[in-house]
């Protein structure tokens, strides 16, 4: 087997000839770099980030946004999806709530946000715990009731009482269910934390953004995306990891 | 052992699945429940194990069988999948106060038992359904049950594995000495199995028609049951029988039409 057969061999190829092609294109003049830089003036720009240590405030509060944003949203979407799975008048007077916030496109609350809590980190995590928090209740609401009714009865038969049932078919269907969310929502709390940063922060990648983009700085731009890219996708490897361990008897 | 007396079983419709009911379960008994599909078998079943409330009629166990003696095999394996094959078969001990290792030892022991050493780390979905469906009965038989309820267990498998699977039952059946009342479509195995076999008319308003003993003596091979000279005769009436109940229920519903 040669290296050419591997897929990953074959696609790191295809990117690094795309590359070559950009970066070839650049140096040519055939495009403009003040709207597309070269990729050697965004690895420039990348390194630099790096180089004087000033990204890491930014990544810090962009990192504890998102995942303070991730850890409430979670705890919350789990407590009320179960309340009201569980309980019919609490889903009479949450489902339409959930619904509207469903609907509408949860980043609007962005702005006003920033007006009660301020341009400090209590805003982001607000806005990244509003997305996931959503994502979680529907999915643990939707979860628990579409819990297996045989296991149930199968728990019952054994001689397991409510809180029996609860533990060995209810949490563990429902576990499985935000397993299978886990990456959606970690992308969902980035989204939050960097639009949040977006709309008024004094640190942060998306406050980084909103400044590279006020001093039409293209290579800072792509730098930070690419740098966004490479975090969440990290975070989505070791999601994917926590998933395949615990779900490992699917 | 275990008694129905006059049972009746709705579904909350107008006319009960089941109506009138009576039979019972001696220790070391097979007993079969047959008929046609919609006649509240499985129904019956459901109300034994008090997952189910009957709208009239009375199920009454003997004073020392307690509801925790009562063991059930539903069609489905119903195994959680999340659990391994032995953390299955120990689940029913764990709930009912054994200690883990000691439950753990145990679900090892039922699991060799039932030709599934080595099996017990694995998940059902690992499993095939020969396989998940011992650990559904290894699960049950853990808890000792001195009646076991028994809901199509073997009809998903294939002839071969359901023979098998089918003889370990019988054999433990008739070792343990457990009481046991069986659901199952197939007259042939009704037949092979049981010591009675009871018919129920087409449902709804559904009753028990016919009851049959069959005179075969213990222990049973299954393959040899079927060979011995009341089984053919015995056969050929609860066909007859069942066939009548069925068309008869068909004439009625031409005739209301």
């Amino acid at each position: 087997m040669t290296p050419f057969n591997r897929v990953w061999v074959r696609q790191l190829l295809a990117l690094a000839i795309a590359l070559a092609l950009w970066e070839g294109a650049g140096r040519a003049g055939w495009l403009n770099p003040l709207y597309a830089p070269p990729p050697s003036r965004v690895g420039g720009a990348l390194v630099e980030l790096f180089a004087d240590g000033g990204i890491w405030p930014h990544l810090e509060a962009t990192f504890s946004a998102a995942l303070g944003g991730l850890a409430l949203g979670i705890v919350v979407g789990v407590v009320l999806g179960a309340a009201a799975a569980l309980v019919p008048l609490v889903a009479e007077l949450l489902e339409p709530v959930m619904m509207l916030l469903n609907a509408v496109p949860r980043v609007v609350l962005g702005p006003l946000f920033v007006i009660w809590l301020g341009i400090g980190i209590a805003s982001k995590v607000a806005l990244a715990f509003v997305l996931v928090a959503v994502l979680v209740f529907f999915t643990v609401y939707t979860g628990i009731k579409q819990v297996d009714r045989r296991l149930v009865e199968r728990v019952r038969t054994l001689g397991g009482g409510r809180w029996a049932i609860l533990r060995e078919v209810y949490l563990p269907f429902v576990a499985a269910w935000i397993m299978g969310n886990l990456k959606v929502a970690v992308g969902f709390a980035f989204t939050g934390a960097v639009v949040g940063e977006f709309v008024g922060a004094s640190r942060g990648l998306g406050y980084l953004l909103s400044f590279a983009q006020s001093t039409y700085n293209a290579s800072l731009m792509l730098a930070l995306v690419l740098l966004i890219m490479a975090f969440v996708l990290l975070i989505f490897g070791a999601a994917g990891r926590l998933e395949k361990r615990l779900l490992r008897w699917r | 052992m275990l008694r129905v007396s006059d049972l009746s079983l709705s579904y909350g419709g107008p006319e009960p699945v089941l109506e009138g009911a009576s039979l019972e379960v001696e220790a070391g008994r097979f007993v079969s429940l047959v008929g046609p599909s919609g006649s509240g078998k499985s129904s019956l079943l459901r109300a034994v194990m008090a997952l189910q409330a009957p709208s009239a009629g009375r199920i009454e166990r003997d004073a020392g069988l307690s509801p925790s003696d009562i063991g059930i095999l539903f069609q489905d394996d119903a195994l959680l999948p999340w659990r391994t094959a032995a953390e299955n078969v120990a689940l029913g001990l764990r709930l009912r106060g054994t200690d883990r290792r000691r439950a753990a030892a145990e679900a090892e022991t039922w699991l060799e038992r039932l030709g599934l050493a080595g099996f017990g780390a694995r998940y059902p979905s690992r499993l095939s359904g020969g396989q998940r469906k011992r650990v559904a009965l290894a699960q049950v038989l853990a808890l000792r049950p001195r009646l076991l309820l028994m809901d199509e267990p073997f009809a998903s498998l294939d002839a071969i594995v359901r023979a098998r699977v089918t003889q370990d039952v019988v054999d433990l059946v008739e070792r343990e000495g457990i009481g046991v009342l069986l659901v199952t479509h197939d007259l042939e195995e009704a037949l092979a199995l049981s010591d009675t076999v009871y018919l129920l008319s087409q449902g709804p308003r559904a009753r028990i028609s016919q009851c049959y003993t069959v005179p075969i003596p213990r222990p049973r091979n299954l393959v040899r049951a079927r060979t011995h000279p009341a089984f053919g005769p015995l056969f050929e009436q609860l066909w007859r029988d069942l066939s009548q109940e069925v068309d008869g229920a068909r004439r009625e519903e031409v005739e209301a039409a």
